[in-house]
């Protein structure tokens, strides 16, 4: 498989999971901003701006905040951005690419996040963003084999899940909204009732360490860590191995979740920052590997 | 607001957004939140039919100093009722005492002397209660009637709440409108509290009769909100007075039930015999203490029709206090001269009937034809246990939006829902809002063609302490790889030069946005 090619499918992987994710995250922000008004509004907005890496900006209302994560394409750290580049990225990988999984995106694209409804009723917008990015993510399903190209997406989306659950947390919404801010904070990573069936009394800390260690729920960083070696070992089986440094990383991060014995919640805040660092090696050790390959000519003028 | 006191600023800004978005805006947002319920089956079975409950889109204001009252009232209420039912199903000193007739109790569908004797582990037998107020001429709030047995439409109360916030953002701006979202925390803690003594970790169930039940949605919303099992009749079983379920892994004990089954279906042991949706052998587990059930058996005789006018004396019988919400008058169909009274004067009454509930079978004395009011007095002489009589309450009237967007005033009820947990009752904030959407109509329940509203209570601004701004980690968060591959902004066409600099710049920074 050639390099550009492992690097789109990487992508569009990571840019799905951001849209997703972003989405998400900022519906429920957003409503609580909007029926819990204790929270000055500047303050709300910039505490999920700063979550998401997006340049602290004039949003002083809710409204604001939704354009600004809402953003445009040219912004990759917007859910408009993401998905765009998703789409780019799978334009260039479109003659490998099964035509219903560049078709789903490219509508997903053409749809845009646009029209009154996003400032009549941002949680509708949002809702149709992830219904759409769901039926991208159905046709990878169905329709693509499962082989390095998907793999690649595989452990795409499996980082940039961790990296997205670990803004969750950073947002705090416990601290912010004491009364409605744990149930915020699942239901922005879609696991309010995985929590509810397993787990006693709600609180921030019990939701927090819940996102990071949960055995079963697909958006836990434990899932998530687990799912990239899978990743990383299907790519070994396959040829595609970097000496075993990636594995290492993963593995190491993996382990470290999976072992973790009932931290307390500054343990929590210590794992989830380990998370953090570590998907940030990984995909630095995943771009080094594969897709820039030994004899690129590297020259200054 | 007719006979409504909300404060004035709070009234104000809701004014602003409502004018702001004209007939138009208002029509376009009741299809979006008609599109929200639908989308998430949020719906209740009318006549086969699966429907949303309407969702009026102005939320009624109920302002704090009101809410106090409705509060406290409420909770006085139904501690009362609790020592009530205590005491009929025990000792009966409020019989001996003659604050109520025996014949009342003993005559009541819903007194079932198989209860008798099961003392509730925490005391509480009215574990949830809906009570209906209405506003009355005044501007008084009032008890209509009081639902202890299996009082439904809380779930509407989170949903409506949800989806407000979704479909009118701008509604919510500079009001300081108390949260409902914790209720079905509330309820499991009350719940685990009437537990059985001594099982370290008790199960609770909801006990639902089924998918085809007009409140399913509610079941399964309360199941899943507490995270705990939904159950049907067919999933449990009695064995040596301990409630199993049938799981995979095999018999799973359960210690507390939310039942949503009317006593009558229950338990066949005890009661129908044909019943299929209960389960045999509940009411001696319960007995024997092994589970809970609630809300408890028998609880329908404490807010049977023909109790009601009673409830203020209990007040002062077992609390020593004055009702602080007052009754409608009543009038006792039993009692020849309040009989020939009402009789009389049937045009200007409510009758309804004492085991009815949903608003069937209720006669609005105005808006009755001379026949039906003929035929509705030969049934209360030939059984005037099965009837009480109320004055015609002119309720209190809300803008509501009717037909192509217009505000018209629509009359309202409230429902406010009390959780009881053995030391407290916890009073939900707002409750249920039901507005009669047919103009001049005065039934307001869903099976009658009723809609709802989200109903706020507004805090008052000095009540919320100034917002001090938690002390935050800053967490320590870097875009990794914000990065695309540099080529896809390239024009179409770009030649291999363009490719090899792009493919520089990506080794170089790898950070490029565009």
């Amino acid at each position: 498989m050639l390099s550009r090619l492992a690097e789109s499918y990487f992508w569009i992987g990571r840019y799905l999971e951001r849209a997703e994710a972003t989405s998400r995250l900022l519906a429920e922000h957003h409503q609580l901003m909007v029926e819990e008004r204790t929270v000055p509004e500047e303050l709300a907005a910039a505490v999920l701006l700063d979550a998401l890496s997006l340049p602290p900006s004039a949003a002083t209302s809710a409204a604001d905040l939704v354009t600004s994560v809402v953003g445009n394409a040219s912004d990759p750290a917007t859910i408009s951005g993401s998905i765009t580049m998703a789409r780019e990225n799978a334009r260039a990988v479109r003659e490998s690419l099964s035509a219903d999984v560049f078709e789903a995106l490219n509508a997903a694209h053409l749809a845009g996040i646009r029209g009154p409804i996003v400032a009549t009723s941002p949680a509708y917008a949002l809702y149709r963003v992830v219904e759409r990015l769901a039926v991208v993510v159905g046709q990878i399903d169905w329709t693509v084999p499962r082989d390095l190209g998907y793999l690649f997406l595989s452990f795409g989306r499996s980082l940039e899940r961790l990296d997205m659950m670990s803004r969750v947390l950073a947002v705090r919404h416990d601290q912010l909204w004491p009364e409605g801010g744990p149930v915020a904070t699942l239901r922005a990573a879609a696991g309010l009732n995985a929590f509810l069936r397993t787990q006693h009394p709600m609180t921030g800390d019990e939701a927090r360490r819940f996102l990071l260690l949960d055995e079963d729920h697909p958006r836990s960083m434990r899932v998530c860590a687990a799912n990239a070696e899978d990743a990383v070992r299907g790519l070994a089986a396959r040829g595609a191995s970097d000496g075993g440094d990636l594995l290492r990383e993963v593995g190491l991060l993996r382990s470290q979740l999976e072992y973790a014995v009932d931290p307390a919640p500054d343990e929590v805040d210590l794992l989830a920052e380990l998370v953090q660092q570590s998907t940030a090696r990984a995909s630095d050790l995943v771009a080094a590997a594969f897709f820039r390959p030994s004899g690129t000519i590297v020259w200054s003028n | 607001m007719d006979g409504e006191q909300a404060d004035a600023q709070a009234v104000g800004a809701l004014k602003t957004v409502l004018d702001g978005l004209g007939e138009e805006g208002l029509a376009e947002r009741g299809r979006l939140v008609d599109a929200y319920f639908n989308r998430q089956g949020i719906t209740f079975n009318l006549a086969g039919r699966e429907r949303p409950l309407p969702l009026d889109l102005v939320p009624r204001l109920l302002s704090a100093a009101e809410w106090r009252v409705i509060e406290q009232g409420v909770a006085q209420r139904i501690k009362a009722l609790e020592m009530f039912l205590a005491d009929i199903y025990g000792p009966g000193l409020v019989l001996e005492d003659g604050v109520v007739p025996r014949r009342l109790v003993t005559s009541s569908a819903h007194f079932h002397r198989e209860a008798w004797g099961i003392e509730p582990p925490n005391g509480v037998r009215i574990h949830v209660a809906g009570i209906d107020l209405i506003r009355d001429e005044e501007g008084v709030f009032a008890v209509l009637e009081d639902n202890l047995r299996c009082p439904s439409g809380v779930s509407y109360v989170l949903e409506n709440r949800r989806a407000l916030a979704h479909v009118l953002p701008e509604l919510f701006t500079d009001q300081l409108v108390q949260p409902v979202a914790e209720y079905p925390e509330r309820l499991l803690d009350a719940l685990l509290a009437a537990a059985p003594a001594g099982v370290a970790d008790p199960q609770v169930a909801v006990l639902t009769p089924g998918v085809h039940n007009s409140a399913h949605f509610e079941h399964a919303f309360l199941a899943r909100r507490m995270g705990v099992e939904l159950v049907e009749g067919r999933d449990l079983y009695c064995r040596d007075d301990q409630v199993w379920m049938r799981t995979v892994r095999g018999p799973a004990p359960v210690h507390v039930l939310y039942r949503r089954i009317d006593d009558d279906y229950l338990d066949p042991v005890h009661f129908r015999p044909e019943s299929v949706l209960g389960v045999p052998g509940l009411l001696s587990a319960a007995r024997a203490g092994r589970v809970t059930v609630a809300n408890a058996v028998g609880n329908g005789v404490a807010d049977d029709k023909a109790v009601y006018p009673y409830v203020p004396d209990l007040i002062e019988y077992y609390l020593g206090e004055q009702a602080i919400l007052p009754n409608i008058d009543t009038y006792d169909l039993q009692d020849a001269d309040q009989r020939r009274f009402v009789l009389e004067r049937l045009d200007r009454m409510v009758l309804k009937p004492v085991d009815g509930s949903g608003g069937y079978g209720l006669v609005v004395g105005d808006q009755a034809t001379d026949a039906q009011l003929d035929q509705l007095a030969r049934r209360v002489e030939a059984d005037p246990r099965s009837w009480i009589a109320q004055r015609i309450v002119r309720l209190s009237t809300c803008p509501t939006v009717v037909d192509g967007g217009e505000l018209a005033a629509r009359h309202v009820d409230l429902r406010p829902f009390a959780v009881n947990d053995g030391d407290n009752v916890f009073v939900l904030p707002g409750g249920l809002t039901r507005v009669a959407l047919p103009e001049g109509s005065l039934v307001v329940n869903s099976s009658q063609g009723g809609g709802s509203k989200d109903t706020w209570v507004v805090a008052e601004p000095d009540e919320s302490p100034p917002y001090r701004p938690p002390d935050r980690p800053t967490p320590r968060l870097t875009r990794v790889l914000a990065a695309v591959p540099a080529r896809i902004h390239s024009p179409a066409g770009h030649d291999e030069r363009m490719r090899q600099q792009e493919n520089q710049q990506q080794q170089a920074g790898g950070e490029c946005p565009c």
